[in-house]
């Protein structure tokens, strides 16, 4: 199977010098990181977190930790777009999984932020491209991919909550991620 | 698991989906495995077009360079300044390793000699005019020292008294304001060492709290202590 470059690959020169000038101890080029991503990457732990002042500490741990450790970027991997995002949104889903474990240790029942199952609250705010494409999936799988990513619930969780096998829940999320995949090829971050 | 069995589970680690064994027999795989970091990085591609790329939050830069001033700091802390604080110093050599802090805070791993330096940088500000100083007691005896600097970067100290949890049990720091409200202000693990933490603004008080590992984002209040004579 043949690889074409995508855009978001040809972004890696520019990211690449970036992220060399921060492990060279340049505090401009962590700002310019930062300005150019740090909306992105507060964008996604509000999505998980839905509280502005939990997704800003967030941001302030994921850019502190490029600042401590940036050889963990490698540009080969994809853009530094996507590798700062992705550390916000597993920082996020510690929180939120935090507070989880912090019910079910006190036996106590999820107060009203526990995550909706109502998946239009979560992708109505999406960019157009990227919403059409969940649009384009089967409620099931669309419904399963929001559960676990913008609600920060492990696959385990998502099929308790929709009462539904686990097997189950994990073929619906890896085909819906494949649709995605392809509809989404060539989108540029 | 096999190379199958792991492939098929690599979009849901993209999505961190995963609950702990799963996750980490993946990351496991991962390290021998092109083909599936192939995979993933593509999933990861599809998952990071869920942000949106607004304005990036200006304020928080300034957090961020003032907590990297900080770290920096605290690396270049002399050997002079650590023996004039040695008061300081002898709270700190039984402590831990590990601070996870948020809200305004950082993730920080402190060598014994880091420990050292941050006792020494919060014996220093906790000599200048305007620095809140105050104890964390227990039974008449301190647990953790609190300092925090008019330029609103703090130290917790904790001291030989303050007894260590099981591993899924961290202490917690919260701030409380003049208008009662209490904002975490760092997770310092279940063994804590001296940590940095930060906050801009009028405190009231301080409490040190048991929550579950990770943290908690409010508290129900397992208190171990509460400073309210600020």
């Amino acid at each position: 199977m043949g690889r074409t470059t995508r855009p978001w690959q040809m972004s890696t020169n520019t990211d690449s010098g970036v992220a060399a000038r921060v492990r060279s101890g340049e505090r401009a080029a962590l700002e310019q990181a930062f300005n150019s991503h740090g909306g992105a990457v507060k964008s996604m732990a509000m999505r998980v977190l839905r509280e502005e002042s939990l997704a800003e500490d967030v941001v302030q741990d994921v850019f502190v930790a490029f600042w401590r450790d940036p050889a963990k970027f490698d540009d080969s991997r994809g853009s530094l777009r996507t590798f700062l995002v992705t550390i916000a949104h597993r920082r996020a889903v510690d929180l939120v999984r935090a507070e989880e474990a912090r019910f079910r240790r006190e036996e106590r029942v999820p107060q009203e932020s526990e995550p909706s199952i109502d998946d239009e609250v979560w992708t109505r705010a999406l960019g157009d491209t990227v919403r059409k494409a969940l649009d384009e999936l089967p409620d099931r799988e669309r419904k399963a991919i929001a559960m676990a990513y913008f609600g920060g619930l492990s696959y385990v969780e998502v099929a308790r909550r929709l009462g539904e096998p686990e097997g189950t829940i994990k073929s619906r999320i890896r085909a819906g991620m494949t649709k995605l995949s392809v509809s989404l090829a060539g989108v540029s971050t | 698991m096999s190379h199958s069995d792991i492939r098929d589970l690599i979009p849901l680690y993209a999505l961190d989906a995963l609950e702990e064994p799963e996750a980490a027999e993946v990351d496991r795989h991962l390290k021998d495995c092109e083909d599936c970091r192939q995979l993933l990085s593509e999933s990861y591609q599809v998952t990071s077009l869920m942000a949106d790329d607004g304005p990036a939050p200006s304020h928080v830069w300034q957090r961020i360079d003032y907590q990297i001033s900080d770290l920096e700091k605290s690396e270049i802390v002399d050997l002079a300044t650590r023996r004039k604080q040695r008061r300081w110093m002898s709270i700190a050599l039984a402590a831990a390793t590990a601070a996870v802090v948020f809200a305004g805070v950082t993730i920080m791993q402190q060598s014994i000699e880091g420990d050292e330096a941050l006792v020494a940088l919060a014996g220093g500000v906790a000599d200048n005019q305007g620095s809140v100083v105050a104890d964390f007691v227990v039974d008449d005896a301190s647990v953790a020292q609190v300092v925090l600097g008019v330029d609103g970067v703090g130290y917790v100290i904790p001291t030989d008294s303050l007894a260590p949890l099981d591993s899924d049990r961290t202490y917690q720091l919260w701030v409380i304001t003049p208008d009662e409200k209490v904002i975490s202000a760092g997770v310092l693990g279940a063994t804590p060492g001296p940590s940095t933490f930060t906050w801009k603004g009028d405190v009231a008080g301080f409490a040190l709290t048991r929550e579950v590992a990770g943290g908690v984002v409010s508290s129900d209040g397992d208190v171990v202590s509460l400073i309210t004579d600020i």
